[in-house]
């Protein structure tokens, strides 16, 4: 976490009025009276209003402090309404200065008999949990709060880091009838504000300006703490700029599956600090451009001195390198090494936490220490090597230009003209594989000190899983066969990341599972071990009862267990987006001998369905040759993206995959 | 016997575990230990020792082989802590496989945290762990902490098999007890290999070479069938509150008087509201159920676990003003409700959760993790979940049925079984009448009602939004296609502790054609088999802890011009875990062809020799392939 304290000379007043029907403990019998949402019925709680605002205050004895002011009433509709009487607030504590949380209060209101009554949040209600050495967290927790009460807190956190203004929630998964935020920034600070590109609520901010002239004594300080001053009358002149948004009528945000996190989906402001002009000073730019944003991360997050530094690393290089002049083995052998050498801590940031120097040593650190690492090897060995920084899934996109906006860097080499991505953090991910986490869109590759690009991180080769099975029929009823099946790619990433190392029992029962009456031996397994290679699985099974036998008919969904049997997409509508993981092809190939007397009635007719011209296809063929049959199912996916306008396309796309796997194949008696 | 070098210098001390240690080598572990093993517990020593009824020092030092990542959940490094009880000391070296120390993790590199169980609000539980990053696999970590604490009512019990695919290849349990304050010790699956030694005030424990046992499907709790030895003082602490005890009724005596007596006092208001509520009331019960209704109406749980009130209620007054408390709070503030209108209730300690989990009745200390109420009657008891504002009067469902709980009382404990619930009670039964079309579209209606345990895992679906309860149905008939619901509504009735669904839904492609006939699946809804994996070598029972009935009856229209060709035959099985019947017959209801389907399906709830699973596969998947059969429809000319 980046926190900055900055000095300057001043002195501020602010005065922030509330509006008047939400003035805090003005709540009207209405308010409680209320049976359900007038507009989402089955909203479990709303909140009536939410007011935010931030400011700066200027202390002589400690410098600048940030204060954010949030009121909020809610009403419970129902008991399963009852969580948003708990509220959790999360702050932040650093080695010498800590965040507070001050003028907490907080009444519930009834209707007892007629009459409005309150009851008052007390010290009871409240709770201080220390989490980490650096997390705070306040809980409160509301009394007397039933179906129908309508519940009120206010507080300040007051915080000493100035230059980070906290994200401001535009939307809860509950509705939110009336928002109003205020954010008043004196003109020496300067900050970006950005709202989610994800969500589609659209916000007008008001922009006011306003100066002041003010007459106070001020104060010289060096530093944070005050280590010289002297006291003088001045008067100093300054604009104040604030932002203002209000907004009726925010609709909850809905939780449906197949998302990545839901809160990538909820409007929101973040703010970023652009630059710093105090006076008697010069313009510091921080961030402006994604340019700007790429070279501040390169310069304090020393990457220059991590991508340099050989020295640790040199001999074992040398010796790993010998004689090789073939710079994808070079690179290959490298990332081998880089990832047998350190283990990732489970600690993201695009930082180095301890060091190259360290990490080589101790055998374990953060992405930072690892994947700039890694780029210094690969510099080393005289490959064209580059950190990429991105943004995990569950940080969001990275669309406008932030520091905040990434989380994590990673490696890229040019080869032959072409960009690799490597991430040496992931032990099962093969050379220019990146692990799920980090398949986010679009990461900023970081050339030089000067200069930076966007580079796609989303998956361009085609994975493939392929299934083929050999089947006999045995006493019109039982089946009989051997199964093989070959996975590249991620496929065989994800192989690897679940099953590699697993007792063999329990394979066995993960493999049985959802496939009938089977019974599966013989397993064989090629290159699970070997990380970069195709896995190839085979084995034999029985199943028990695989055939169906009406009237002298035998019925057999030729896919076996291989069918897919339900649409995995089954809500009528949708209001995210699909993403699939990566571009992938799906083929399963049946053969089945037709047994001894019998002969083919019908087989599935042949069809190929299209998903929206070339971002997918389905094909399913049958065909005879004498006593074989063979059946083929195949669902390649190209596009990986898809909008809440195709997600019906999307689904009947599913819903015919489905159809076509259920059809049967029926033989009689010759 | 196996040389055990250990024994012998842990009484050296503290400082001497560190030397170079010859036999923490992977390869030193017996063969049989690795197979089915994530992790070897190689090495355990637990020390206990009672330094006065209120003061126990307790010095553990574990040397773990992890394995694999699947290993890393039996490390066992950290240490839980709060004002009461102290981290005295703890370190930890790590050894690659080779047994070569690679690092070495002293006290002040253990990270800390607040410990708050999810579910809880606050409580002042923190931990210390060691945050390690394996470097490759096999390691070793040899762990040790010493913690002092001055609560002695629970003592750390002795089961080295603390988990599925855990190996341990020695263990030892010292119990010192130089105040000699008298103790009780309960022994539980101890096999002959268990090596005892005691004399006055002290007595050891101590066991070699257990492989690892295999997660099995529907294997009882672990603690069923691991050895155990449990320790209780009768004379203890508890966060600062004394205690004497060495059986139920002294120390349920013991919780009333200084966990529970003399906190039954309400304020004159919420005593008159009582009184005005319970105007016209005539039985105590119907008295109790609106003193329940009016506790589910005015308050919700909150858990806040601070020190004694980890242990004891806050006061009923406490639970009036603010509207919530925990389960104790909750409970006690309805017995004191209930107090005021003399009806007599007891606070009752329980193990709750789905899997079903006894008070020892054999063994008095500190047991249990939730806390309901009971009203006692002539015939069968009452029994209030006081956290729940939605489930209904006298209904323990999953949670807490069918198990020993104690009851506290004001003249001692008292160990009594919660109500079970028989198959016949936990029964689904459901009516469809299922319309078809030529194309194979259909229209179905459907009637169920559910009771029983299903029934309180079901009646929250009626709080649902509407979006949701599509989505509940849509996923549990995934099988049937495209579905297009029309109406859906529910009765919840809470006196008959049941719930009547009616859904109205339209679906495609219920049959599939050949050539001119319609295959019809019969079975419209599956029968809902466990999905018993094929487990060839099984070593554990098997249990089903609650049986449960389905009925279910389909009656089919059949499309016009339709009848009948073939229809399966009625098939019966009956084992000694459940039975299965169903009955397929063809008829005519006002000049439409129909075919009705009768099924039921009642499983047994009982525990079952390993030997016999196979059986009971058997029996699972011969009705799963019946869930296939299909009638065959033909155009009539």
């Amino acid at each position: 976490m980046q926190k900055l304290y900055i000095t300057g000379i001043l002195s501020l007043f602010f005065i922030f009025s509330y509006g008047q029907d939400f003035k805090f403990g003005k709540v009207s019998k209405e308010e409680v009276l209320e049976k359900f949402h007038p507009i989402e019925k089955d909203a479990n709680a709303a909140i009536l209003f939410r007011e935010v605002s931030t400011y700066f205050e200027y202390y002589p004895s400690t410098g600048f402090t940030l204060i954010t002011n949030v009121h909020e009433r809610v009403k419970i509709y129902n008991k399963d309404g009852f969580d948003w009487a708990t509220k959790e607030i999360n702050y932040y504590k650093g080695a010498n200065s800590t965040e507070t949380i001050t003028g907490l209060k907080g009444v519930t209101y009834n209707l007892v008999g007629g009459k409005l009554t309150e009851d008052k949040l007390k010290k009871d209600g409240i709770f201080q949990e220390e989490v980490t050495k650096y997390q705070l967290k306040t809980k409160i927790t509301m009394p007397a709060v039933n179906e129908g009460s309508v519940i009120e807190y206010q507080y300040s956190l007051r915080s000493p880091f100035v230059t980070t203004i906290d994200d401001i929630l535009l939307q809860y998964t509950i509705p939110i009838n009336t928002l109003e935020v205020r954010v008043s920034i004196p003109e020496f600070l300067g900050f970006s504000r950005h709202f989610n590109p994800r969500s589609r609520l659209m916000f007008n901010v008001q922009e006011s300006q306003k100066s002041f002239s003010l007459t106070s004594s001020s104060m010289e300080r060096k530093g944070f703490s005050v280590t010289e001053h002297s006291i003088a009358t001045s008067k100093v002149e300054y604009q104040q700029n604030t932002y203002s948004l209000s907004k009726t009528a925010i609709p909850s945000l809905k939780v449906e599956s197949h998302i990545d996190y839901l809160s990538n989906y909820a409007a929101f402001i973040k703010w970023e600090l652009q630059y710093t002009k105090f006076p008697n000073s010069i313009m510091e730019n921080l961030t402006e451009t994604w340019e700007g944003v790429s070279k501040s991360i390169f310069n304090d997050g020393g990457y220059e001195r991590e991508l340099s530094r050989s020295n640790y690393f040199k001999k074992d290089l040398d010796n790993l390198l010998e004689g090789e002049t073939v710079p994808l083995i070079k690179a290959q052998k490298i990332y081998a090494f880089a990832k047998s050498k350190v283990k990732w801590n489970g600690y993201l940031g695009y930082e180095a936490e301890s060091g190259g120097s360290k990490v080589y040593k101790d055998g374990e650190g953060n992405i930072g220490d690892i994947n700039l690492m890694l780029t210094a090897m690969l510099r080393y060995a005289g490959l064209k090597a580059s950190p990429v920084l991105l943004s995990t899934v569950n940080n969001g996109i990275p669309i406008f230009p932030t520091r905040k906006g990434f989380n994590y860097v990673i490696a890229c080499i040019e080869l032959n003209g072409k960009k690799v991505l490597l991430d040496a953090t992931e032990e099962n991910a093969s050379f220019g594989e990146l692990p799920k986490r980090a398949r986010n869109w679009n990461g900023r590759i970081i050339l030089d000190k000067e200069t930076s690009d966007w580079v796609s991180l989303m998956p361009s080769e085609q994975s493939k899983n392929s299934y083929s099975l050999n089947i006999e029929i045995e006493d019109e009823n039982n089946l009989k066969g051997k199964s093989l099946n070959i996975l590249t790619g991620l496929f065989a990433k994800s192989y690897r990341d679940n099953y590699k190392n697993i007792n063999a029992d329990n394979y066995i029962e993960i493999l049985e599972k959802n496939k009938g009456n089977i019974e599966i031996s013989n397993i064989e397994t090629e290159g699970q071990l070997l990380i970069g290679s195709d896995i190839k699985e085979s084995y034999t099974f029985e199943i028990k009862s695989g055939v169906e036998k009406i009237n002298d008919k035998l019925y057999i969904k030729p896919l076996l267990y291989l069918s897919e049997i339900e649409n995995p997409f089954k809500a009528d509508e949708r209001s995210y987006p699909v993403i699939f993981d990566f571009p992938s092809r799906d083929s399963r190939v049946v053969n089945i001998i037709i047994p001894e007397g019998f002969e083919v009635e019908s087989l599935p007719e042949n069809s190929i369905f299209q998903l929206m011209g070339e971002s997918g296809v389905f094909k399913f063929l049958t065909s005879q040759n004498g006593k074989y049959l063979r059946v083929e199912s195949v669902l390649e996916l190209k596009n990986l993206v898809y909008t809440p306008e195709d997600y019906d396309n999307l689904k009947q796309f599913y819903a015919y995959i489905v159809d076509k796997h259920a059809e049967t194949i029926v033989l009689k008696k010759s | 016997m196996k040389h055990r070098p250990y024994i012998i210098l842990f009484f050296l001390g503290f400082a001497n575990i560190f030397y170079g240690q010859q036999n923490i080598k992977v390869s030193e572990i017996p063969p049989e230990l690795i197979s089915n093993a994530n992790a070897v517990l190689r090495n355990e020593e637990i020390s206990i020792e009672i330094l006065a009824f209120d003061k126990m020092n307790i010095h553990v030092k574990r040397t773990v082989t992890i394995l694999n990542k699947y290993g890393e959940t039996h490390a066992g490094t950290y240490q839980y802590f709060d004002n009461d009880r102290k981290i005295k000391n703890q370190q930890a070296i790590i050894y690659n496989a080779e047994g070569k120390e690679i690092k070495k993790i002293k006290q002040k590199d253990f990270k800390e945290r607040s410990a708050v169980a999810s579910g809880t609000l606050y409580s002042d539980d923190r931990v210390q762990y060691l945050d390690y990053t394996a470097q490759s696999y096999p390691y070793t970590i040899v762990y040790e902490s010493e913690v002092i604490t001055g609560t002695t009512v629970f003592i750390r019990p002795w089961q080295p098999v603390s988990g599925y695919y855990l190996s341990v290849q020695n263990s030892e349990y010292n119990f010192k007890n130089p105040a000699n304050i008298p103790v009780r010790l309960e022994e539980t699956n101890l096999e002959e290999s268990v090596q005892k030694n005691s004399s006055a005030v002290e007595f050891t424990y101590s066991l070699t070479n257990i492989p690892a046992y295999i997660r099995e499907y529907l294997s009882p709790g672990l603690e069923k069938f691991v050895p155990q030895v449990r320790v209780a003082l009768n004379e203890f602490s508890l966060v600062g509150v004394k205690g004497k005890a060495a059986n139920w009724l002294d120390f349920g005596k013991w919780q009333y008087d200084y966990l529970l007596a003399g906190k039954n006092k309400l304020p004159e208001n919420t005593l008159n509201k009582i009184t005005r509520l319970l105007q016209g009331a005539t039985t105590d019960i119907e008295k109790a159920q609106l003193i329940y209704q009016y506790v589910q109406d005015n308050t919700r749980y909150v858990s806040v676990q601070l020190g004694i009130g980890g242990w004891a209620p806050m006061l009923p007054e406490d639970v009036d003003r603010l509207g919530y408390g925990d389960c104790k709070a909750l409970t006690n503030y309805t017995k004191a409700l209930l107090d005021s209108q003399n009806i007599i209730s007891y606070y009752a300690v329980v193990f709750a959760g789905e899997k079903r989990k006894d008070l020892d009745s054999q063994f008095a200390t500190m047991q249990g993790n939730h806390v309901i109420l009971n009203i006692p009657q002539k015939e069968e008891d009452v029994w209030l979940e006081c956290t729940s504002q939605t489930t209904p009067f006298n209904y323990l469902g999953d949670f807490t049925d069918n198990r020993n709980v104690l009851l506290i009382k004001p003249d001692g404990g008292e160990i009594v079984k919660t109500k079970a619930y028989s198959f016949t009670e936990n029964l689904k039964e459901t009516y469809t009448k299922i319309v078809l079309d030529e194309a194979g579209d259909f229209i179905a209606n459907m009637n169920r009602r559910t009771g029983g345990i299903p029934y309180g895992n079901m009646y929250h679906l009626t709080r649902e939004t509407k979006d949701n309860q599509v989505l509940y149905y849509k996923n549990n008939w995934g099988h049937l296609h495209n579905l297009d619901f029309q109406t859906i509504s529910f009765d919840n009735n809470r006196n008959e502790q049941n719930l009547t669904e009616q859904v109205s839904f339209k679906g495609e492609r219920l049959t599939s054609k050949a050539g001119n006939r319609l295959l019809l699946p019969v079975n419209f809804f599956f029968t809902p088999t466990l999905d018993a994996p094929r487990i060839p070598n099984r070593v554990l029972p098997f249990e089903i802890e609650r049986g449960q009935s389905f009925k279910d009856t389909f009656e089919f229209f059949l499309p016009k011009g339709y009848s009948a060709e073939s229809i399966p035959e009625a098939e019966k099985i009956e084992t000694e875990f459940g039975m299965y019947t169903v009955l397929i017959k063809s008829g005519e209801k006002e000049g439409v062809k129909t075919i009705i389907v009768t099924r039921e399906y009642i499983l047994y709830e009982g525990v079952w020799e390993a030997g016999k699973y196979l059986d009971f596969r058997d029996f699972m998947k011969k009705i799963d392939s019946l869930n296939n059969q299909k009638a065959i429809l033909i155009a009539s000319t």
